[in-house]
């Protein structure tokens, strides 16, 4: 939505945010003082969130004059003027949008953020930053949430009393002398990983200073191993990015490239434009996964291996065998596979035949929980099957911390022996997500100082000495490297609103001594990157949200140390299978690595796969499930190597057998009031030694029960012709196959439908082949609309309010199925069964064929939730919005209407949005022209599978969607006539791997099956 | 009246005595208002001290639901009904016999009727007040419920025509407001007797005011049983249209399982079932209490159990056209919601329905068990519960399992469905006690109009 005319505001914007930069901490503004907090606000650090004490009631209401300022008070401005004398360009109402950057260890992304009157509210991609392209993921979406958290960390605190920054700094200042004199001795930073330019510099001026100091990083979860892998291969750890866009055949091991792995947005976006199924051409792409988890990138395969991730390693070697035999020649001598594993064996000739047949087209690759040494054979194998190498980019890290566990542990080692005495934890969560058996809290107990900078006031900053409380990304100066290496700085939003310092102050003062100033670290590194006219390109990058010169740091690698790499044969630990089962750990979808557990937007966002919420119970197949006699919600009891830890199952169709699959980032103890207690924590179970998956775990039946909430419970269609697909030859014979599935008699509506007589008739097309399930748009379209959460007891009642969920299905046997996905929003029915029903007239039509609710009128029959087919429609059961904390009311979009108790809501199909377009469109005397309104769902959606528009228009890309012979509609045999149509999902298998009956769509395959 | 008529209600009233022991006209005046003059029972106290706490304690979960909102329910989406409106079907189901029995028998010329007509017309009135509070309740924002009513206004907003709510704030409102004119029409002439015999001054104005001046005069009776007539008239058309209006909230709805034509005389049958099965329950504790066994003679009893398994058949028949109908329309939505009553998790409902309301009453096949008060009295307990159910079926069967499965879900009451329930029978039990306390629970006039002294005198 950025449109000319916001130029110049952004222009506008990086004055005000550098001078409020310059002078933050010289002058910080009356309301940002936490004395005037404590003394104006007592309850609402403390209890807001729960319900309303009298006594935080009462001085919520006498503070209420105060509140009025409070919202204009973020603004990054040095004095507080009155708005008699408004900012120049910001018009109350309309908001402005700035480009920023948020690093995410080695990744970052380059955003465009609303702000309506200094405050964030809405996050988006940067339509020009070649990390985002406009699309996002959930954690970009709901880092919002986190700005605005109250349970953020908001105080210094030394010894677990309340401090403030000047003891921490002339604290630190006697530390640093210390260390001065002994070259750094006994000092260490771990930290998290890092691609900034300011940060390298800083971290190097750090090095430079204490020369026997140590900084580096740790990450429960990271590259490291394709780093690794890829170093051995290349001699340089570099970060590999795959073109999907160009790919046609693909095989991923064990990587969930559309979900978890690294480039995940771009990648979904990427594989979504080769995967498009078009009757004429030959272009679809074709994906073949092995993986032992059930992943989204899993449910896009059209064949999938289900195999334990300690297979992935003899697989690839099998594979290799297919190749030689085809003449594939390998540079290297690779070891024949000397163990081989059950499978059909088929699969394995028919896929190297396939990329073999594919030369140049054909992609490997492999995820970040294998080993190096898959990395370095998928390495070789892309090399050889890409001749020209157009496929794979290999990107330098120049500017990077690499998370490295070999100096970590031997850091621990250090540490436990004694030799460190100052310890500095920065944005790093180690008494949490440290291996168990470090056992991180005891190991540093003997440290004698312990500095501990973070977002929340967290287990290790409860074990620390001092604990510096962070500002958010939003909040500071920054910069940082995309993988692809684009440069962008990261300008602030809004002043710290809990007194925090940016993670680039802290490493300077860390460095220096001093505290120093953000804005201008930041610029000093700039005059380093930008060449020339430095005023001007800065200005220009605060803008852009990125540095146009950027030239993307490929290395063009020739594989000779990959020879070197193989002769040791490095494969010798892979065939170590030990009896017992095998645990493979997964990043959470909804907190990472329990980063966000606090995020209750990302906590109630269903797992894409399980559909479960507020909890992360171990996956399990159906098979291993009939086998322990296991049901959804059984506790079970793994012992891994000696630690054990008690959890619920949940049974997942397609999980490899004899494979558990444990979900990280849960259980936390001291995050905050939404994420503590939720869940398990599962680092427990993980030992340094393998991280990612280990062998030989015993699992046994406890006996007792748990409670798991779960947005959907039935999980297959049941017959019915809800998501529709096909195999692609069966739709090039039959292009028409998904709206000729349902036969109805002629529909005919009992009354004379009102004409839609509006300039322009709204609709929605969602391409059922492009959906991942990733949940990007549930979260754009809550953080949008306001949608409130309702926690996990109001998920187990049935009463959770995403406008736009996604359904999921399985279809196929337990054992091997399909996983199917659904977005359903509003379908916007022209002769909606909702409007007739309501008795006061509270849901009606518009003229440009929206299905409008007026929360106003409604009175809460919920009638029309019992009629809407789709069951879309949401109702405020409670008042959920009434014990929001003042700072969560800064977050709600302004043009958004809070909805009150009892009242009934919905998709309005952004109906703000389009009513901004229609507004600037009539100011400017034009039409609203195709592409201008993007619904939240459909701005976010990182494969593109939502288009929203006018229809009346042909020459619109909706129309143009909806004239595709894969458009169909959900249910049109009731003469709803919706809106919002679908396209069929089409799959493209290998004619080798497929009886002739699969290609007879889904549907009938089904019915035959039930009749 | 006609001689045919004349003749067949002689011919009646002779083969079977509509009232035993032979009372006088004075006999019967006394009789009945004794329950109402005599001192208050001990038993009257204990009893209306339990059902008042429980009306107390529906009226205070009213008030907690207002102050916390809807979710202290079970309700959900997709379930977006649950007990309120069960509750609501079911006391306006409980609310058609009585004026069944009042209009529609009196035109019939069912003289049998003036025995049970009072306290059965009253049931009526207490049940509707009963049902009419759930639908009111039951919206999220109660403090603007008057956006139902068509009130002209300002912003010329009017209520949705189309939707079958607003049809039923027009069908309960008018069957109430009919009801509650025909009984207090019907009472006049009592009222007046008991204006005549008060004792005490508050008795002689509250009396006086309520009878109208009624003295008795041969116009008043002529006016009085014209206007009778007509009000029966009026009356009986809405015994049929309002449970076939509140049928309509499901049946003109897309959803499979309430989207059928059947539903309003299936709705109809099954509430005057429902609603003679309650008045058999109260008349059998009323007689026995009241030692009315002369006035409400086992000849009563048995006619309305007869009623009962006329009308149990034809619900019956509904279950079994509905499922037929499913199959046969080859709707697959539609059949699987059939299936899934009969098999699905809720599947113990549809089984208590059915037995409560097709098996169980057809034991009154046997002439023994018809005419036995205790068997009656377990039946038609039996009856009701089984309507409950079948409300219940109905509601959360089919919204629990709609068109997606995805949004599937089930529901489940909480203490606070479960406390509503149970509160509205103790404000139903606490306006029945007021009832029998101080209005003659029997029409006197009317009776006295089928005793053997009547007869006597009409044939002389």
């Amino acid at each position: 939505m950025m449109k000319k005319n916001n130029q110049d505001r952004q222009w506008r914007s990086f004055r005000e945010f550098a001078e409020s930069g310059n002078n933050a901490h010289v002058e910080p503004s009356e309301f940002s003082d936490e004395s005037f907090l404590k003394e104006h606000f007592p309850g609402a650090i403390e209890s807001a969130g729960d319900f309303v004490s009298r006594r935080s009631f009462l001085s919520l209401m006498s503070a209420s004059l105060a509140l009025a300022g409070l919202a204009g008070c973020r603004r990054p401005v040095e004095k507080i003027i009155p708005y008699v004398i408004p900012p120049e360009e910001v018009i109350p109402g309309v908001p402005q949008y700035y480009a920023t950057t948020m690093p995410f260890g080695l990744q970052s992304f380059g955003l465009i953020v609303e702000t309506h009157e200094g405050r964030p509210t809405k996050i988006e991609g940067n339509k020009d930053h070649p990390s985002t392209r406009g699309l996002a993921d959930p954690f970009i979406l709901a880092s919002i949430l986190e700005l605005y958290d109250p349970d953020r960390s908001q105080k210094v605190m030394n010894n677990g009393s309340v401090s403030d920054w000047s003891d921490f700094d002339s604290y630190w200042k006697i530390i640093f002398d210390t260390h001065l004199a002994d070259r750094g001795k006994g000092l260490a930073v771990i930290g998290s990983s890092f691609n900034s330019p300011t940060l390298h510099h800083l971290r190097r001026r750090f090095l430079d200073t204490f020369p026997e100091a140590h900084w580096i990083a740790y990450e429960p979860i990271s590259d490291e191993n394709i780093l690794r892998g890829v170093e051995a291969a290349t001699g340089e750890p570099q970060l590999p990015e795959y073109s999907f866009d160009r790919a046609r055949i693909i095989l991923s091991l064990d990587c969930d490239f559309l979900g978890s792995e690294t480039g995940a947005i771009k990648n979904a976006a990427n594989f979504a434009r080769s995967r498009y199924p078009d009757i004429e051409s030959n272009a679809m792409n074709r994906l073949y996964c092995v993986e032992g988890n059930h992943s989204i990138t899993g449910a896009m395969a059209d064949h999938r291996l289900a195999l334990p991730p300690s297979k992935v390693e003899i697989f690839l070697l099998m594979l290799i065998d297919g190749l030689k035999r085809l003449d594939l020649s390998l540079p290297a001598k690779i070891p024949s596979a000397d163990i081989t594993i059950e499978f059909d064996r088929k699969f394995v000739e028919v896929l190297a035949a396939d990329l073999f047949a594919n030369k140049n087209h054909a992609l490997i690759c492999a995820g970040k929980t294998q080993p190096p040494t898959v990395h370095a054979l998928v390495c070789l194998l892309n090399s050889l099957l890409n001749p020209e190498n157009e496929l794979v980019r290999y990107n330098r890290l120049p500017y990077a911390l690499i998370p490295d566990t070999v100096a970590f542990n031997s850091l621990m080692t250090q540490i436990k022996a004694g030799h460190i005495s100052t310890l500095i934890m920065l944005d790093t969560n180690l008494a949490y997500c440290a291996p168990a058996d470090i056992d991180f809290a005891q190991a540093v107990a003997g440290v004698r100082n312990k500095i501990h900078f973070g977002t929340y006031y967290d287990e290790t900053a409860a074990l620390s000495n001092w604990h510096l409380p962070a500002a958010h990304y939003l909040e500071s100066w920054g910069d940082a490297v995309s993988i692809d290496g684009v440069r962008s700085v990261a300008q602030p939003l809004i002043a710290p609103l809990y007194g925090g310092r940016s993670v680039v102050e802290i490493a300077a003062q860390l460095a220096a001594g001093q505290p120093e100033n953000g804005y201008e670290i930041v610029r000093r590194t700039w005059r380093g990157i930008i060449e020339d006219s430095f005023e001007f390109n800065w200005r220009k990058v605060l803008h852009d949200g990125f540095y146009s010169e950027s030239t993307p740091n490929v290395a063009r690698p020739d594989f000779t140390p990959l020879g070197k790499y193989l002769a040791a044969e490095p494969f010798s630990s892979a065939p170590d299978i030990r009896h017992g089962l095998e645990l493979t750990f997964i990043q959470s979808p909804s907190t990472y690595d329990g980063r966000y557990a606090n995020l209750s937007w990302l906590q109630e966002l269903p797992d894409p796969v399980t559909k479960i919420t507020w909890d992360n119970p171990a996956r399990i197949g159906a098979a291993l499930a009939r086998n322990l006699d296991l049901r959804d919600g059984d506790m079970i009891a793994v012992n891994n190597q000696g630690a054990v830890l008690e959890l619920p199952i949940i049974v997942t169709p397609g999980i490899a057998d004899g494979v558990i699959v444990i979900e990280l980032g849960y259980g936390r103890t001291a995050v905050g009031r939404v994420g503590n207690g939720v869940g398990f924590n599962t680092f427990r179970l993980r030992r340094s030694q393998d991280p990612y998956f280990v062998n030989g775990v015993a699992v046994a039946k406890t006996g007792g029960r748990y409670k798991l909430v779960c947005t959907q419970e039935h999980h297959s269609m049941k017959g019915r012709p809800l998501i529709r697909q096909a195999d692609l030859a069966y739709f090039r014979s039959h292009p028409e196959f998904a709206s000729e599935m349902v036969e109805h008699p002629p529909l005919k509506s009992l009354w004379k439908e009102p004409e839609l007589t509006g300039d322009y008739q709204w609709g929605m097309v969602i391409d059922l082949n492009s959906c991942i399930g990733c949940g990007a748009c549930t979260i754009a379209c809550q953080s949008e609309n306001n949608i409130p959460v309702v926690g996990k007891e109001g998920v187990a009642r049935g009463r959770e309010m995403h406008w736009i969920r996604v359904d999921r299905y399985f279809s196929g046997s337990a054992d091997s199925p399909d996983m199917l996905f659904m977005p359903v929003p509003c379908q916007h029915c022209e002769n909606a069964p909702c409007e007739q029903v309501c008795p006061v007239q509270a849901t009606v039509h518009d003229h440009e064929g929206l299905n409008a609710m007026v929360y106003n009128r409604c009175v809460g029959t919920r009638y029309c939730s019992n009629n809407c087919p789709y069951k879309v429609r949401r109702f405020n059961f409670f008042n959920y919005t009434k014990s929001m904390p003042e700072t969560l009311k800064m977050l709600q979009n302004p043009d958004v209407t809070v909805r009150s108790r009892g009242v009934m809501e919905k998709c309005t199909y952004c109906i703000q949005r389009i009513n901004r377009a229609k507004i600037s469109a009539k100011i400017e005397n034009r039409r609203v022209s195709d592409g201008e309104i993007l619904t939240a769902c459909q701005q976010a959606c990182p494969t593109n599978a939502i288009t929203f528009g006018d229809i009346s228009d042909s020459a619109s890309r909706v129309s143009k969607m909806k004239s595709d012979p894969r458009n169909y509609e959900l249910l049109a045999e009731l003469n709803n006539r919706p809106r919002t149509s679908y396209l069929a999902r089409i799959k493209n298998p290998n004619p080798a791997l497929v009886d002739n009956h699969d290609t007879i769509p889904l549907q009938r395959q089904d019915e035959r099956k039930s009749s | 009246m006609s001689s045919d008529i004349r003749d067949s209600l002689r011919h009646h009233s002779t083969e079977t005595a509509l009232v035993t022991g032979n009372p006088t006209f004075a006999g019967v005046t006394a009789d009945i208002s004794a329950i109402a003059e005599s001192k208050t029972p001990r038993a009257w106290y204990i009893a209306i001290a339990i059902t008042g706490s429980l009306a107390l304690m529906f009226f205070g979960l009213i008030v907690h639901l207002i102050l916390t909102g809807l979710g202290v329910w079970g309700i959900n989406i997709p379930v977006g009904w649950g007990f309120a409106i069960i509750n609501f079907v079911f006391w306006v189901g409980i609310g058609h016999a009585g004026t069944l029995i009042s209009a529609i028998l009196f035109l019939l010329r069912q003289r049998w009727r003036t025995s049970i007509n009072r306290f059965a017309e009253a049931m009526t009135l207490f049940a509707i007040m009963c049902a009419g509070i759930f639908p009111a309740i039951h919206v999220g924002r109660l403090w603007v419920i008057y956006w139902m009513f068509p009130l002209p206004n300002q912003m010329g907003v009017w209520p949705n025509f189309r939707s079958p709510l607003l049809w039923d704030v027009f069908a309960v409102g008018t069957y109430f407001t009919c009801s509650l004119l025909f009984w207090y029409v019907g009472l006049i002439p009592d009222l007046a007797t008991f204006r005549d015999r008060a004792k005490t001054k508050i008795r002689r104005i509250v009396f006086g005011f309520l009878s109208l001046g009624w003295r008795g005069g041969n116009r008043h009776w002529r006016h009085y049983e014209l206007a009778y007539l007509i009000l029966a008239g009026i009356s009986t058309p809405l015994v049929l249209s309002v449970h076939s209006v509140v049928s309509t909230d499901f049946s003109v709805s897309q959803l499979p399982g309430w989207h059928t034509t059947i539903f309003p005389p299936y709705f109809v049958v099954g509430a005057i079932f429902s609603g003679f099965a309650m008045v058999v329950t109260l008349a059998i504790i009323l007689r026995k209490i009241f030692k009315l066994q002369n006035y409400i003679t086992l000849f009563h009893l048995e006619k309305m159990n007869k009623i009962m398994l006329v009308t149990s058949l034809m619900v019956g028949y509904a279950y079994a056209i509905e499922f037929f109908i499913a199959w046969y329309s080859g709707n697959q939505y539609e059949l699987f919601t059939f299936i899934n009553r009969a098999t699905g998790n809720y599947a113990w409902a549809y089984w208590i329905m059915v037995s409560c309301n097709v098996l169980i009453p057809q034991l009154f096949w046997s002439k023994k068990i018809r005419t036995s008060i205790p068997a009656m009295l377990i039946i038609s307990l039996l009856i009701n519960v089984g309507m409950w159910f079948e409300r219940f079926v109905i509601v959360v069967t089919s919204l629990s399992r709609d068109f997606l499965p995805s949004s599937w879900g089930d529901y489940s009451p909480t203490i606070f469905d479960l406390g509503l329930l149970v509160g509205s029978f103790g404000l139903f039990l606490t306006l029945f006690l007021l009832f029998i306390r101080f209005f003659p629970v029997i029409a006197m006039s009317e009776v006295k109009t089928v005793i053997p002294d009547a007869e006597v005198h009409r044939e002389r």
